[in-house]
């Protein structure tokens, strides 16, 4: 089926079979390979996306279902230049990123949070991110991350 | 000594986190070439079978399949393994795990290799399986390997510690503690799952990209079970997303399966397994149980130590050999006895198989001692850490194998830095006198550990870098150890910066590639940092003697007369020419600009049949404190804060240190609380992580860190091992924490929610 979608800024048109989850569709039909399979059942947060700002796992939505939205990916994050943007450049400054593999899912969980609550709380990032597992890093250089963008992107609005 | 501009500067990024945080980094699962195939493997269902037909026919029938492999297309049957080569890269006569691969296809889409599995005929008639270690050397026990490695049934290997008659002193001893301790397997869930590449090229070799740990034993098995020279396959290994010790064995057979397919259509082969197939089908820490006796004078030292270790293999050795042969060389942990012995069995059982895991044996041993010295120390009615630094490893001890330790064994200073830090005193004083009825109890608990640095006794223990200026005035490095996340690229960039004396952004670290790099070895055992940074370093020292060889020329001086501003060099009028002027002037004078630096930890032998000798050249120490919660109604356990030090020698990358602290930390943690991979009956019962829970954002403590203010003479600017040590004490302090909270001494790993629960 015809579907229209905006990805990462772009107004998107696919014929893809409505039953095609989205995680295939970004990772094998657009190349998109940013999005990460990990369990295929949702509950490891590799494949995170954000769609209308929300997060959610993109093993688990139909592309039938993203008809008319927004979506964006790890490819859609990135700073003016296409360099890292400040929360990225945070995950390099606090030793946020080990293996990488569920790193664009962090990021993307992330951002969902801060585009909702730009004064969150260690709690709130620790809830923000307990569906995206990570092996390697304990987490906390993670929430470190988050802690400061939060408060730069704060600083910044006022 | 000079000061230093990156080793241990925290403002050091990870050399190639950027490409990850823009979800740019290609892993094996990204890579799409044209005229790729897609294979999917045909597993068993049972535990142990005999095969009795297999028909491969049909699933060349489907649409789209090029091919399909069993045993009989590789040399010698597809045999493999090492130390013991007891494996097949497809099962041969007989399947002896669920899960165990059968044959593989490779088709145009990944649709069609599933049905073409499907469509796989195939007949099994089942055999006796052994779940239990402790029946598997029974007589009436069905033989699982082919042929016994040992001659006794399913015993796979032994190991012992003969240091003196240990049970005359028990016979004079004034108290005798024995206990049981039982672990269960453990998955190492890395994020991203096993994956291989293979590619034909047009003369006959083949380059195989894989998420391994080790190429070059990639290559050699490889070549070994295609009949090809081994130079006739390139092993190339892209960003792995995270091994632990788990993806060596698993991905050897994987990257055979997918070269044979390769070499057969003539097409690239891709073979990525899912999460249910990984966790069924890869090898796990191996289950294990512990007996100890220990004994104590009245004064409360410690006397003598006998252990007995029986570790389950599963239905293959893999790595468990070794491994259980560094948990028989930690069995006694880090403290001063007069005696010891120690027994270790590694049995087969049609559990999956088992092969390394970070801390290698260690987190068993250790995991087993630190819970009876707890119980020891209370019936001496002292407090944990004090009896703890009664009977530590001090300067001039010797260790329980019977080895005179070599350099000062810090683990005093650590278990003093908990003290401090957690205020033990004060809180264990709080805790104790919590009412007995509480609903939720708090706890403190400790533990202490030592940890061999490097392979010791398990073999030669090298490692070569290769460094080059390039025509650009970059730098390339190369190593043929590897970096799946835990961060050498970065440790070998900053010792070859910090050395040279040049940018650290020079620097190129290229990809592990066996037909550029050299072998190393393994990269396991917490080696890279010592013996690869050790390799990076004395390169790096050939350039540097170089370039100031030149720079002597350049400046018409003695080259003692020079010395180093930054990258530039400085003559003796206090002149300076910069780094590419002194590079270009090395070029003109016919330097080549390139050197091969190689290291090897210092000599040391174990002697196997005696068990006696020098398992390590030395060790790493640490300890951490547990502050936790119980919930007496539901038996939970909430962990509130760790409080862990290590001694990793001089830290080389500060943030990959800190990060390898906090996820060894939340390994422990997951294995002291929820991850125990169980099996019933054979079959293993959790296979994502919907019921394999690992630990999440939520679950994790808070966590103050510290490494020792420490230097190894040996190591590279003074480094040791960090990755693997700092996750064994944490189930330990975990258990005895949990044991000041509600009086239940846990004899199992992980801890039995309904143990704790009030009666």
């Amino acid at each position: 089926m015809q579907i229209e979608f905006v990805l990462n800024g772009k107004q998107t048109s696919l014929d893809v079979p409505g039953e095609m989850k989205l995680l295939d569709c970004l990772r094998e039909v657009l190349g998109l390979t940013g999005t990460k399979s990990g369990c295929e059942i949702g509950q490891c947060g590799a494949c995170s996306v954000l769609i209308d700002h929300k997060l959610e796992r993109s093993c688990l939505i139909l592309m039938r279902n993203v008809a008319n939205r927004e979506i964006t990916t790890i490819e859609g994050i990135h700073g003016p230049d296409g360099g890292p943007n400040d929360l990225q450049e945070a995950f390099l400054k606090y030793g946020a990123v080990q293996c990488g593999f569920c790193t664009p899912g962090m990021v993307i969980a992330a951002e969902a949070l801060l585009h909702q609550n730009l004064n969150p709380t260690r709690e709130d990032i620790k809830s923000a991110l307990s569906k995206n597992l990570c092996r390697c890093s304990g987490y906390h250089q993670i929430f470190d991350a988050i802690e400061e963008t939060a408060t730069n992107r704060r600083n910044q609005k006022s | 000594m000079k000061k230093l501009t990156y080793v241990g500067n925290s403002d050091v990024k990870q050399v190639d986190a950027l490409e990850k945080v823009l979800g740019r980094a290609k892993y094996i699962a990204d890579m799409q070439i044209a005229g790729m195939l897609h294979a999917k493997v045909l597993r068993s269902p049972l535990p142990h079978a005999r095969i009795k037909g297999l028909d491969v026919s049909p699933a060349l029938e489907i649409v789209g399949v090029k091919a399909v492999i069993t045993c009989a297309d590789f040399v010698n049957n597809g045999s493999w393994g090492w130390p013991i080569q007891d494996a097949y890269i497809l099962a041969y006569h007989k399947v002896r795990y669920v899960g165990d691969p059968i044959a593989v296809v490779a088709a145009e889409t990944l649709q069609a290799a599933e049905a073409a599995v499907k469509a796989i005929r195939f007949e099994l008639e089942p055999l006796p399986v052994v779940s239990d270690p402790r029946e598997a050397l029974s007589a009436n026990a069905p033989l699982i390997p082919e042929e016994s490695p040992t001659g006794k049934g399913n015993l796979c290997n032994q190991h012992i510690v003969r240091n003196g008659d240990v049970d005359a002193v028990f016979s004079q001893s004034d108290l005798i503690i024995e206990g049981e301790i039982e672990f269960q397997h453990q998955e190492h869930a890395y994020i991203e799952t096993e994956g291989s590449l293979a590619i034909p090229e047009p003369d006959g070799s083949l380059t195989i990209f894989a998420n391994d740990q080790s190429p070059f034993i990639n290559r050699g098995n490889i070549a070994q079970v295609l009949g090809l020279q081994p130079e006739m396959v390139r092993v190339i290994q892209p960003p792995v997303g995270g091994s632990f010790g788990g993806k060596d064995d698993i991905n050897y057979q994987n990257s055979s399966q997918v070269a044979k397919l390769a070499l057969i259509t003539g097409q690239p082969v891709k073979l990525v397994l899912t999460r249910e197939e990984s966790m069924v089908a890869s090898y796990k820490r191996e289950a294990m149980r512990v007996n100890l006796k220990i004994s104590a004078k009245k004064d409360g030292r410690l006397q003598a130590v006998k252990a007995h270790l029986l570790a389950d293999s599963g239905a293959y050795s893999s790595m468990t050999p070794l491994s259980s042969w560094r948990a028989t060389m930690h069995a006694g942990g880090a403290y001063r006895y007069e005696t010891a012995h120690v027994d270790t069995d590694s049995v087969y059982t049609n559990n999956g198989y088992c092969g390394a895991f970070r801390g290698f044996g260690n987190n068993q041993a250790t995991g087993a001692i630190e819970v009876l010295i707890d119980e020891l120390a209370e019936k001496f009615n002292m407090d944990p850490i004090d009896f703890r630094l009664r009977n530590v490893l001090r300067a001039g001890d010797r260790a329980f194998t019977g080895n005179s330790l070599k350099h000062e064994p810090n683990v005093a200073r650590c278990l003093e830095w908990v003290r401090e830090k957690s205020n033990w005193d004060q809180k264990r004083a709080e805790y104790a006198a919590q009412p007995d009825k509480a609903e939720i109890r708090r706890g403190l608990g400790v533990a202490c550990y030592f940890h061999g640095s490097g392979l010791g006794g398990e073999g030669l223990d090298y490692a070569i870098s290769l460094l080059k200026i390039e025509e650009d005035d970059s730098i390339t490095l190369q190593s043929g150890l590897t970096d799946y996340g835990q961060g050498s690229r970065t440790v070998f960039s900053i010792i070859a910066a910090e050395t040279m004396d040049c940018d650290i952004n020079r620097i190129q670290m290229l990809r592990p590639d066996t037909h550029t790099a050299e072998d190393c070895g393994p990269t396991v055992a917490s080696r890279a940092s010592i013996v690869g940074g050790n390799a990076t370093r004395v390169a790096a020292e050939k350039i540097r003697q170089m370039l100031n060889l030149a720079a002597s020329s350049y400046f018409d001086c003695d080259p003692a007369q020079i010395h180093r501003v930054g990258e530039d060099f400085v003559g003796p009028q206090e002149e300076l020419a910069s780094f590419t002027t002194i590079t270009k002037h090395a070029r003109q004078m016919g330097f080549q600009l390139s050197a091969r630096g190689y290291w090897q930890i210092p000599h040391i032998e174990w002697d196997f049949d005696k068990g006696t000798g020098v398992p390590y050249f030395t060790y790493s120490y640490g300890a951490q404190v547990a502050d936790i919660e119980v919930n007496r109604l539901t038996g939970k356990v909430k962990v509130i804060k760790i409080w862990a030090i290590h001694d990793g020698g001089q830290i080389i990358y500060p943030k990959g240190a800190k990060g390898q602290m906090l996820g060894g930390i939340a390994q422990g943690l997951g294995y002291a609380l929820t991850e125990g991979f169980s099996y019933e009956n054979c079959i293993p019962q959790k296979l994502n992580f919907d019921r394999y829970t690992i630990p999440t954002s939520i679950d994790m403590p808070e966590v103050e860190i510290a490494f020792l203010d420490a230097e190894l003479p040996e190591g590279p600017y003074g480094a040791k091992n960090i990755a693997e040590p700092t996750m064994i004490s944490t189930p330990p302090a975990i258990a005895n924490a949990v044991y000041q909270a509600c009086g239940v001494r846990t004899r199992q790993f992980p801890i039995p929610v309904e143990l704790l629960k009030m009666k």
